[in-house]
């Protein structure tokens, strides 16, 4: 029992830190550019795909791939937002949900595009080290998932980071506090918001990448990984880049305990229904703006 | 104000004679003999009709928007299709329960809930549509996991067809006749007041909580009548079909496309979708179609991001929902 | 305003679209079907002819035959193989003279891999396009939804059926020829089970299961068929997808010591199994799979970590059945697949049983396939089948292995292609 406790404990907070960097971005492009982007984890399978097809076809490990998926992300995100979301949102009576049907839209195009490129045909990983394993005490850590919570680290560490002590990052988060006050204080509202946004799609490809470790995908799978994100975003507050980090653990965690103490069937319900809970007790998520 | 004065000759309103004579048209179509697959095409646009019209009560009008509204859609077809299965009862019988059931559900989880604000009230009924899709395919006796084979209506197909036609445009016309009472009535302005300032509306004098309440049991019984009639007309239930995320976005993604601040906004985005949909996949590659589908979405939302209603709104303001016009009480940014 | 007028014109572009699609769609009754979706592909130069007799070509108004399949969304990588089945059986139909003389035309819609839509489009290929004959549809979900339509309006329907409980309603014009039954899944595993003496049998089992009705169907029958056969249930749970960690499935049966693993699950879960069985260094005797070891897919992307695996099916590239050969050998010059995919032969018979009962009862009446089909004996690709009143054949399916990364046949010993390993051996080994 103690075995597995720990051993499941250490499985689901690794996979708790894929999800938290999955999801991260899309906390923030909700939380400071007001976008509900629904396509985020098409973008992060879009991403899979790139590493995966790096891989194999060139040989170059996923890893290696990301300082270059990174700034092509980052683009298409600012793109995308000067482009389409700009646009709408400002014609719009309500801009949260006329990009909500925009990234929608946009979610189906990417998909069915994978799916023309790539065919439905399921992916899996295998890279030199995808059966590596460390023995750690007498709990077994996967390398892939350690690999995973690396770059959920590095990457939630340097988001972080970069709001606190860069002045376009501090920029952002003022944006995300205070619109009104940031805008008084001259900051470019619009400039701002396209940056974090574009760091936001950039996220979804290290997402990608990190889910890409640990679950297999095929162009309809960024469907069910968008549930784990809401999820997340619920739980951590929206626009709370630390809050991301912390409910993707708790999460993880809960996960990891429940298929000890409970039935399998019913560790979904028992998700559900604690993050229900929690959300009715604290509404705005775990940290607050 | 032209509209007073028809009034004043006992006419109802240009919009609502325009309603009454679409209903009427579209009863009659049985008569002229289309074949099932355009009664059977034409109910499942007058379901998504109704589905995204009950929807916005609580999504367009008070401004929650729930993402699961799929749970009370689920309960209602589960409901009666147990009653049926079990107990042989007809589900055109058993309408009722199915509505009241998925309200008395709406109370319970309505409470707590509808004291969450924007997001995060999305959020919690997101989740409220997967722990119901969960729950359902645990417990037993509603055979889940194995799925629900129900009787057929013991008439002939063609005629069955007819009478599920003729139900589902039914309630779609109680639906769209409700959404368009909402708004000549106190509880549509306290619904508007909500959706564009809660606090402020407080305020004035609008009981917040209980309209919400009111708003989300209302919606959420309609919704049950729906999913009610939907088991039945489908023989066969399995909780993916009903409880599927896709159906409650599906049902949103109609209402905002259409227009959710009129009370024909929601059904024309369900015609538009489903027509066009059913368009794209009969006349081309399946991929491609998808892809098509997606770009129209985009380029309609960005030219008209308040749905396709807005092209009414600018050229005949009879038929516009009074909106507040005061963008600086809002906190958008992007 | 920059772009007003130019924005103004697109609104109005748009808005004549609409209208114009609005009208076309009122119109919905219109017989004429639009051009198929699908079209049958070109006969490729290498790919071997149909059978040596020169046959007359096809003459006359075509027979349309219709359904749909998931070509987009969750299970499109199976839908559109058994859609390249059922082209190339039309294919072969009508270069061998064609059906009742007729040549066959085939239109297959896309149902995005959702009920709803498939519901609608079998009504659609019932009364717009007035099809002659219906083609299954995929998953196990869909089809039950669509025997239902099929059974409404008395046409007859030739699928993998929706498991046990499909079959059970009293439909008439259904047949499963071959069914994907998940009640008879593991039948050719329990017959081989049988045949090795009670020592060399597994001890223990644990059995995880998905959350649905494919898990759910084969699920049903194990614990009398495993305690049959001497083995105790060791463990026994059901899991929803998505599975987001397979470890503590793993380190259960580690910890109840079971020798023998089932994986009641699809690609995606099973997958994250395996895996989850390496790290953790569980080497049960035997893992049975239950959909997606034997899809190309399995091999290609697990390699290695996933032999040995054993699972089910109702039927396989190298069965010794009359025309196989040639199917693999099409699959080859065709798709560049090293053999036909499984889906592909499911496609082909079920329109071959289809082709049987319309020739046998000369004529495209239901009511006369129907009778015909249940009177008489049929062969396909597939093998040689009798239908019971359910539609049903008599149980069977056979059991596989996948050994040095091909999908071998190991049980009844009639279609053995290679002896089975077991027990299983170490990971890395």
């Amino acid at each position: 029992m103690l075995y597995e406790l720990a051993q499941s404990l250490t499985g689901g907070l690794l996979i708790g830190g894929a999800l938290a960097v999955l999801s991260v971005g899309f906390s923030m492009a909700w939380g400071i550019t007001h976008v509900l982007n629904v396509a985020h984890c098409a973008f992060a399978v879009l991403a899979a795909y790139l590493g995966y097809w790096a891989l194999n076809r060139w040989g170059i490990d996923p890893l290696l791939a990301l300082p270059v998926m990174l700034p092509t992300f980052f683009l298409l995100g600012v793109a995308m937002h000067t482009l389409l979301i700009r646009a709408t949102a400002r014609r719009a009576h309500d801009p949260g949900l006329a990009t909500m049907v925009l990234t929608f839209g946009l979610g189906i195009v990417i998909e069915n595009g994978m799916l023309l490129a790539w065919t439905p045909d399921p992916r899996v990983l295998k890279t030199a080290y995808s059966a590596l394993t460390l023995q750690v005490g007498p709990v077994i850590v996967q390398a892939p998932h350690l690999i995973a919570f690396g770059l959920a680290v590095i990457t939630i560490g340097a988001l972080y980071l970069f709001t606190e002590r860069t002045f376009m990052g501090k920029a952002v988060r003022a944006v995300w506090q205070q619109p009104m006050g940031a805008a008084l204080s001259g900051i470019d509202l619009d400039r701002v918001t396209t940056i974090a946004y574009g760091m936001a799609v950039a996220t979804a490809a290290v997402g990608g990448v990190a889910m890409s470790l640990l679950y297999t995908f095929d162009p309809a799978t960024h469907l069910s990984w968008l549930v784990y994100v809401f999820l997340v975003v619920i739980l951590g507050g929206v626009g709370s880049i630390l809050g991301s980090a912390l409910a993707g653990l708790i999460i993880g965690l809960i996960i990891g305990i429940s298929s000890v103490f409970i039935p399998l069937a019913w560790n979904n319900l028992v998700l559900f229904g604690l993050l229900i809970v929690l959300l009715l007790l604290r509404p705005q998520g775990l940290l607050q703006r | 104000m032209h509209r007073g004065a028809l009034r004043s000759f006992g006419l109802p309103a240009p919009d609502a004679l325009i309603g009454i004579g679409v209903a009427l048209a579209l009863a009659a179509v049985p008569l002229a003999g289309p074949g099932t697959y355009l009664l059977g095409f034409l109910f499942t646009i007058f379901m998504y009709g109704a589905l995204a019209g009950s929807w916005n009560i609580i999504g367009g009008y008070a401004g929650y928007l729930s993402f699961g509204h799929a749970a009370f859609f689920g309960l209602g077809a589960y409901t009666t299709a147990l009653l049926l299965f079990y107990f042989g009862w007809s589900p055109f019988l058993t309408l009722p329960i199915a509505g009241v059931l998925a309200a008395l559900f709406a109370a319970l989880v309505g409470y707590p809930c509808l004291r969450l604000r924007g997001p995060y009230f999305s959020l919690v009924t997101l989740i409220l549509g997967l722990a119901m899709y969960s729950l359902t395919l645990n417990m037993p006796f509603t055979q889940g996991s194995s799925g629900l084979f129900l009787p057929f209506l013991r008439v002939d197909i063609y005629t069955s067809h007819v009478i599920f036609y003729e139900v589902m445009l039914g309630l779609l016309i109680i639906v769209t006749a409700v959404l368009r009472q909402i708004t000549r009535t106190k509880m549509g302005v306290g619904l508007t007041a909500i959706r564009e300032d809660e606090d402020a509306a407080g305020t004035l004098g609008v009981d917040a909580t209980r309209l919400k309440l009111q708003a989300f049991m209302l919606s959420a019984f309609l919704t049950g009548l729906i999913g009610g009639v939907y088991s039945y007309y489908k023989s066969y239930l399995d909780p993916s079909f009903v409880f599927a995320t896709s159906i409650s976005i599906t049902i949103v993604l109609m209402a905002l496309f259409g227009g959710r601040l009129a009370w024909y906004g929601p059904l024309v985005g369900a015609v538009v979708i489903s027509i066009v949909n059913e368009m794209l996949t009969t006349h081309a590659p399946p991929q491609t179609a998808r892809i098509v589908f997606g770009v129209l979405l985009i380029g309609v939302i960005m030219f008209l991001p308040d749905g396709l209603m807005s092209i009414a709104q600018r050229h005949l303001p009879t038929l516009a929902l009074r909106r507040a016009r005061h963008p600086a009480t809002r906190d958008e940014v992007a | 305003m920059t772009h007003h007028t130019s924005r103004r014109q697109m609104l109005w572009a748009m808005l004549g679209a609409w209208i114009v699609a609005l009208a076309v769609g009122a119109c919905g009754q219109a017989p004429a079907a639009p051009a198929a979706p699908t079209t049958a592909p070109a006969a490729p130069t290498t790919a071997p002819a149909a059978p040596t007799t020169a046959p007359a070509a096809p003459q006359g108004a075509p027979i349309k035959i219709g359904c749909s399949l998931p070509l987009t969304g969750a299970f499109a990588d199976t839908g559109v193989w058994v859609q390249r089945g059922y082209e190339q059986w039309a294919e072969d139909v009508n270069a061998a003279g064609g059906l009742l003389g007729r040549p066959v035309e085939l239109t297959i819609y896309d149902d995005e891999s959702k009920t709803e839509n498939a519901v609608n489009l079998l009504n659609r290929v019932i009364s717009v396009d007035q099809a002659d004959l219906l083609c299954g549809g995929y998953p196990g979900t869909a089809a039950a939804a669509q025997m239902a339509v099929a059974e409404k309006n008395q046409k007859v329907y030739v699928s993998m059926g929706g498991h046990m409980a499909s079959f059970s309603q009293g439909f008439t014009y259904v047949f499963g020829a071959p069914p994907l039954m998940g009640q008879w899944w593991y039948e050719g595993l329990y017959g081989w089970l049988a045949s090795l003496p009670a020592a060399d049998r597994p001890k223990k089992a644990a059995i995880f299961t998905i959350n649905n009705p494919v898990g759910a169907a084969i699920l049903e029958p194990m614990p009398e068929k495993l305690s049959a056969l001497g083995i105790e249930i060791v463990v026994n749970e059901r899991y929803d997808v998505p599975l987001t960690d397979a470890a503590p499935l793993v380190t259960k049966a580690k910890g109840a010591e079971a020798d023998i693993f089932f994986a009641n699950g699809f690609f995606p879960d099973s997958v994250q199994i395996v895996k989850a069985m390496r790290a953790l260094d569980y080497n049960p005797k035997l893992i049975a799979q239950g959909v997606g070891s034997i899809i190309p897919a399995w091999v290609q992307e697990l390699g290695a970590d996933g032999y040995y695996v054993f699972s089910g099916t109702a039927v396989h590239p190298s069965l010794p059945f009359e025309g196989i050969s040639r199917l693999n050998e099409v699959a080859r010059a065709k798709y560049n697949a090293p053999v036909a995919p499984i889906y592909f032969i499911f496609g082909y018979a079920w329109m071959q049983a289809l082709q049987r009962g319309v020739e046998g009862a000369q004529t495209l009446d239901q009511t006369a396939i129907r009778d015909w089909l249940k009177a008489n004996q049929i062969t396909t690709v597939a093998g040689t089948f009798t239908f019971d009143e359910r539609g049903l054949p008599p149980p069977y399916n056979y059991l596989t292995q996948v050994i040095d990364g091909k999908v071998e046949l190991i049980w009844p010993p009639d279609v053995r292609t290679k002896e089975p390993i077991y027990p299983k051996p170490a990971w890395g080994q």
